[in-house]
């Protein structure tokens, strides 16, 4: 009787065992011609012949200026040493969304991963993974665990090659400080917590502002996700609330945290009173540096940090590990409107 | 529509035409499974190394998040109603489930740290739930907006709990059960469960062969339960009849009130355990690690053949659902192509599978 009303919605007894049963069967299915086409027991070098090498570089976040730099210039030094490079990258700065792609990445056998972790302790698990698997890992951008991979908790990973986001920090501070006279108060705009850049490049702002002895003031700091229409509408009631007058000078950590906190600034027209320091540089930050919605962009070096990850990725495979440093500091061009149209400023913006 | 149909006597013609249809019926309800069958097929055939256990057993274990939340939000849309918190509530188990664990740190044996983080981040979770199904059973409003309330409600909490930073694990053992495997297998013949075999001498880690990592083997089991629960239980009926019409339902005399808690609760319930499983995995809990999650939960249980009106779909329906998604991005990967084209790809198969649900109702 009630399987006439529900019996083509619902499952009888007979089709839950048969499911069931299904489901194990094709599983067992995949057990047997999987085991017959792996080669995760055999002992040769996951992947290639030593003529064609496969690196992946797995970006932070799809569609970011700053990683298709990257990209750009991991690219130019594969074309340069006739390895091929595949790129992928998560939807959004996510570990969870990080973790399948880095493991399709193992499975795809690739012989040197480079990476920009989303979470510098939950990727530690997933590029054991891959290590273990034969697969060479390298850090750039962002690490795992505390970067330091001869001492620290972490050491598996080759090498970490990525700006000093402390030192990063303390000299936007610094030129920001300097920008709005020495004294006053200094807002952050940051990102997430817990992505080891950002976190650090707040770090060294707060660490210039101590160094002032009261006479700079941290009037507060906020996330805004990675989101510029977010960071837009904090600083925006930042400013009409009554602390707005005391912010002298905002720190935007990454491209869409400036980008946000100009425009608000914009909207309250504060432009010029209000200095912004904006931390990475795709074009529309020099456009706002040029209109004056912006006065400092502080460029890191992306393509630097693409081709020399890659570089080391080839000296792994062929053997030449001493040539491979552990920690590679890419630095800074700091830009302002007296050295925008300096050809070593023009040549750090982020093309996309 | 079901009470009429049956008042009128088949006519032959009605009953032939139902005899032709029984083929297309067929292919109509395991649409799905054909589908995924092809997708297989297809990927190995373009992406080498594609077909390999090792690579299932990895989608296999990082689908289970996805899958054990959309296993609650399966019997949510099957009672017509929705629930657009489970992201943050399973964030908010996973830092519940991080400082339980992180505070017992060494103090006590591994597998009590561990159910001791899982009973909290359950007991953390399920309140989002209560709050849920008492708002929506008692004060008659709309799913969607008090699952939209708490939705923020919970992320906000979620954030305030963990202090505005991940919380990490740093005891060592937890990564170990996170990412562990049932069995190892050695080249030279030995073997050992639970754990890697002790005397690793000249062993190279990428020797070693990992079968059935753990959080697939919880997958399964959670799979099962929630099957039987759907199909063999009285819940279960109650589900579909609630989902088919809340009236009739409650006319009928099915405890419309206390059933529609109970389904918030255990959506709730599957989303914090999804947690405490990431946290397990990823030794760190934070509040945001299922918002990425959300939407694509819901389209598994959508692609799997279920109604967003109610009263449709099965368990295994949003398992088929949540493997076509994890074969097409991972089969994309192995082709090489556009990562872009993945999300052209779930979206496309989100409207084929309505299309598909519709042109069924018409035929049959």
């Amino acid at each position: 009787m009630e399987d006439t009303e529900l019996g083509n919605k619902s499952l009888s007894r007979r089709e839950f065992i048969a499911g069931t049963a299904a489901v194990l069967a094709g599983g067992s299915f995949l057990a047997a011609c999987g085991g017959s086409t792996s080669t995760g027991g055999s002992t040769s070098t996951p992947g290639s012949t030593s003529t064609s090498y496969t690196f992946v570089l797995i970006q932070g976040v799809k569609g970011d200026p700053f990683y298709v730099t990257m990209q750009k210039g991991a690219q130019a030094m594969a074309d340069k040493l006739g390895v091929k490079l595949l790129v992928d990258g998560p939807a959004q700065f996510s570990a969870t969304l990080q973790v399948p792609i880095v493991d399709a990445y193992i499975a795809k056998k690739v012989d040197v991963m480079i990476i920009a972790a989303c979470d510098k302790q939950a990727m530690i698990a997933p590029l054991q993974r891959a290590n273990d698997a034969g697969i060479k890992v390298i850090s750039v951008d962002t690490f795992i665990g505390n970067g330091d991979y001869v001492n620290g908790p972490v050491t598996f990973p080759l090498s970490y090659v990525g700006s000093d986001n402390v030192q990063g920090g303390m000299i936007a501070g610094q030129a920001l400080i300097k920008a709005i006279g020495n004294k006053g108060g200094i807002y952050i705009e940051n990102v997430t917590p817990g992505i080891s850049t950002t976190d650090q490049r707040q770090q060294g702002c707060v660490q210039a502002i101590q160094a002032t002895n009261g006479a700079v003031k941290l009037v507060g700091s906020n996330y805004d996700n990675d989101s510029a229409a977010t960071a837009s509408q904090q600083v925006s009631a930042l400013l009409s609330s009554n602390k707005g007058s005391q912010v002298n000078g905002i720190f935007g950590t990454n491209l869409f945290s400036a980008e946000g906190a100009a425009q608000a600034v914009k909207n309250a027209n504060k432009q010029g009173q209000i200095k912004i320091a904006n931390f990475d540089a795709p074009q529309g930050a020099i456009t706002d540096l040029n209109n004056g919605a912006v006065d400092l962009v502080i460029a890191q070096k992306p393509a630097d940090m693409g081709s020399t990850a890659v570089q080391f990725g080839v000296y792994a495979l062929t053997g030449k590990t001493s040539s491979i440093q552990k920690r590679v500091a890419t630095g800074y061009v700091v830009i302002d409107k007296t050295n925008v149209n300096d050809p070593a400023s023009q040549a750090a913006i982020y093309k996309s | 529509m079901k009470a009429s149909n049956a008042a009128i006597p088949d006519s032959k013609q009605s009953q032939a035409g139902k005899i032709a249809f029984r083929p297309l019926d067929i292919v109509s309800k395991g649409w799905s499974w054909l589908f995924l069958f092809v997708l297989i097929i297809f990927f190995s055939l373009t992406g080498q190394g594609f077909l390999n256990i090792f690579n299932f057993q990895n989608i296999g274990a990082d689908m289970s998040l996805v899958l054990i939340m959309a296993l609650g939000q399966t019997f949510v849309i099957l009672s017509g109603g929705i629930d657009l918190s489970v992201g943050f509530v399973m964030g908010m188990a996973s830092v519940a489930a991080a400082l339980v664990m992180s505070r017992l740190g060494d103090s006590a044996p591994l597998f009590v740290v561990v159910l001791a983080g899982l009973a909290v981040g359950l007991g953390v979770g399920v309140i989002p739930g209560l709050v849920n199904g008492l708002i929506i059973a008692r004060l008659r409003v709309p799913p969607f907006i008090v699952t939209l309330g708490m939705y923020g409600i919970a992320r906000g909490a979620g954030f305030i709990l963990s202090g505005g930073q991940p919380v990490s694990i740093q005891t060592n053992g937890i990564g170990q059960i996170g990412n562990g495997y049932l069995l190892y297998y050695l080249p030279d013949g030995r073997f050992s469960f639970f754990h890697l075999p002790s005397n690793l001498q000249g062993v190279r880690p990428s020797q070693i062969i990992q079968l059935l990592p753990f959080p697939l083997i919880l997958l399964v089991v959670v799979v099962l339960i929630c099957a039987w629960l759907l199909s063999q239980t009285r819940f279960g009926r109650h589900t579909y009849a609630v989902g088919g019409s809340e009236e009739a339902s409650r006319r009928a005399g099915i405890p419309v009130v206390r059933h529609t808690i109970l389904i918030y609760v255990l959506s709730a319930l599957t989303a914090s355990l999804a947690g405490v499983l990431y946290t397990v995995r990823f030794s760190n809990g934070a509040a945001d690690v299922g918002d990425p999650l959300l939407l694509t939960s819901i389209a598994a249980v959508i692609i799997g053949g279920a109604s967003l009106l109610g009263g449709e779909g099965t368990i295994f329906g949003t398992v088929i659902g949540a493997l076509i998604i994890s074969i097409i991005q991972n089969g994309l990967i192995f082709l090489g192509i556009n990562p872009f084209w993945q999300f052209i790809a779930v979206g496309a198969v989100i409207i084929l599978a309505v299309l598909v649900d519709q042109a069924k109702k018409r035929l049959v």
